[in-house]
């Protein structure tokens, strides 16, 4: 059984104006993403059906925060900070050259094996600056042939 | 000085209960049982543990005010949401000691008798957060939580709750809708939390750094707390250090340790020796520039702020004399109009707008009017806001008009960045 069905089970016995059910809105939203990648419209109907909020209320919500995906992510999502720390360790330059390397625009993908590379705000890894997160685990300080190195290990590992 | 809070820290391998326990871990639990919540409150209020999330508000204080006659059920949060750019101590607290951060939160919901605590970490420590929710589980299996926990009459649940992001959500009642599942804006100030948070209920919250402070406070008293710190402050505070220095970095020391002891010590001074310190922010992204001539300033609240900024997260943020100080605006101004929630229109329209600005005088395209513009958007903007997300915005560019206008009329002047060709390393 998946979360997201465990969650459903578990919001299932509730009435349907229980706080619960909105409360459940992001978890539901962060469990199906992290087994689908991101949410398409028909997972956005799924999260509505098991928290009985409309579906423009789930996505309201999903695109409010920027670590909920409505868009195809790659298999690994690589998240560069851009905030001041590492802005000032270069991290401009890391971004245009994750475009160059991947040959999109940040967010799009290149291919199917590509990972998907997002700016982000302060990472809280100012102490690693310029720094990244690769699949939600830290990386820095990098440079350029390091991030380089880093996007095509990611592309071409199965 | 001896490590209170970052003792144990292990961040590639925090300890599982059998092992903080033989550290000593969850002894401020039978401390705590052994007095009324009233004491504990008076105690943390004697200690004088000011909110170290950014507010600098009094703990004790805080506590004493939501009054212990509050209806049931009560809330705590503990918010562990980290965003300030230049912040990274939470990080540290989470991924090296997730059994400290319980062990606080249990003594602290005794204390305001909140049966139900809600730990709100940041997305981005999502794999934190993911070894927080097993230690809640060891901490359960052993009846440290849950129903009459350790023995003490005492009921309490803790949830982690895992946000999607963005740093609005890191303001205390923008948390609490998130919490609920709502729009993560602020709410306006009154009815205050305190009376009508979670669910219209009574809710606590404190930063996680301020919270873990508490169990040590219980175990050693007041005056000990207050005798950590120095120049006035009191207990140690886990200041970070990033920006131009050799060693960026968590340290943690007595509260009121000068700005230069900070970045010339500890933090290995400059990059580069052959340069020399524009300024530092002293609190994060939302605080006003401070000069080299405010390097022996003792970092606590009451002298930063008498100094024309603000202690806010004790993160400091330093530039070199080869870090374009309008640049670091314009980056700070962006990434303020990014995160704007988008709920009023002053904050909304009105960042963006001057991060327009700053990019023309940035890239040589500004002019004089530009500089008069920006002053008076900047009240305009700080004033007619809703919540104090913009104020805390627009502090640095304010302070940067005031002790940098040089540098803008510079650029206005030349028409280019006098910083490009110096500023810039390749990575």
């Amino acid at each position: 059984m998946t979360d997201i069905d465990t969650l459903q089970k578990d919001l299932a016995n509730l009435p349907p104006d229980h706080p619960d059910r909105r409360a459940a809105a992001v978890p539901a939203m962060l469990s199906l993403q992290s087994e689908t990648g991101y949410l398409d419209d028909a997972a956005i109907e799924k999260i509505a059906e098991v928290t009985g909020l409309s579906s423009t209320e789930i996505e309201e919500l999903a695109t409010f925060y920027s670590l909920i995906y409505r868009r195809p992510t790659g298999r690994h999502i690589v998240q560069i900070c851009d905030s001041v720390c590492c802005s000032m360790r270069g991290a401009d330059q890391l971004l245009t050259a994750a475009e160059h390397y991947l040959g999109v625009s940040l967010g799009n993908l290149a291919s199917e094996n590509a990972p998907t590379v997002l700016p982000s705000i302060c990472l809280g890894l100012c102490d690693k600056a310029p720094a990244a997160l690769v699949d939600g685990e830290a990386a820095g300080p990098l440079s350029r042939t390091l991030l380089e190195a880093l996007l095509k290990r990611l592309q071409t590992e199965e | 000085m001896e490590a209170i809070l970052t003792r144990h820290l292990d961040q590639d391998n925090p300890q599982n209960l059998a092992a903080y326990q033989a550290i000593g871990g969850y002894r401020s639990l039978s401390a705590a049982f052994d007095l009324k919540p009233e004491k504990i409150i008076e105690t943390v209020e004697a200690a004088n543990l000011r909110g170290r999330g950014g507010a600098g508000f009094s703990c004790g204080m805080k506590w004493r005010l939501r009054g212990a006659d509050a209806p049931s059920p009560r809330y705590l949060v503990c918010n562990l949401d980290e965003s300030e750019p230049g912040t990274f101590k939470d990080r540290y607290l989470l991924y090296g000691a997730p059994h400290a951060i319980i062990e606080a939160v249990i003594v602290s919901a005794f204390a305001l008798q909140a049966e139900r605590a809600f730990i709100f970490v940041r997305g981005e420590y999502a794999k934190g957060g993911h070894r927080l929710i097993q230690a809640i589980r060891e901490a359960e299996t052993a009846g440290l939580l849950g129903r009459n926990l350790g023995g003490s009459g005492f009921d309490l649940h803790i949830e982690v709750h895992l946000s999607g992001g963005r740093y609005i959500c890191g303001e205390e009642t923008a948390q609490i809708n998130a919490i609920e599942g709502k729009r993560p804006n602020p709410r306006p100030k009154i009815p205050r939390p305190s009376t009508h948070g979670l669910w219209g209920q009574p809710t606590t919250t404190n930063n996680v750094e301020t919270l873990v402070n508490v169990p040590h406070i219980l175990i050693n008293g007041a005056e000990w707390f207050r005798r950590l710190g120095i120049n006035g402050g009191c207990g140690t505070k886990l200041f970070c250090v990033s920006g131009k220095v050799k060693h960026p970095g968590v340290f943690e020391l007595p509260c009121g340790t000068p700005a230069r002891e900070l970045i010339f010590k500890h933090a290995g001074g400059l990059d580069n020796d052959e340069r020399t310190l524009l300024g530092f922010l002293p609190g994060g992204a939302s605080t006003a520039f401070l000069l080299p001539q405010h390097l022996d300033v003792p970092m606590d609240f009451d002298p930063v702020a008498e100094a024309g900024s603000r202690l806010g997260t004790g993160s400091l943020i330093i530039l070199d004399d080869t870090t374009c100080p309008i640049e670091t605006v314009l980056n700070l101004t962006r990434f303020f109009a990014r995160e704007s929630c988008g709920f009023c229109t002053p904050c909304r329209d009105g960042l963006p707008y001057l991060a327009q600005i700053l990019t023309a005088i940035a890239t040589g395209n500004g002019s004089a009017d530009d500089l008069t513009l920006l002053d008076e958007f900047c009240s305009t903007i700080a004033t007619q806001s809703f919540c104090a997300f913009a104020p805390g915005a627009v502090m640095p560019l304010v302070s940067s008009l005031k002790n940098y206008y040089e540098h803008y009329e510079q650029h206005v002047i030349t028409q280019r960045c006098p910083f490009d060709a110096s500023g810039k390393e390749a990575v």
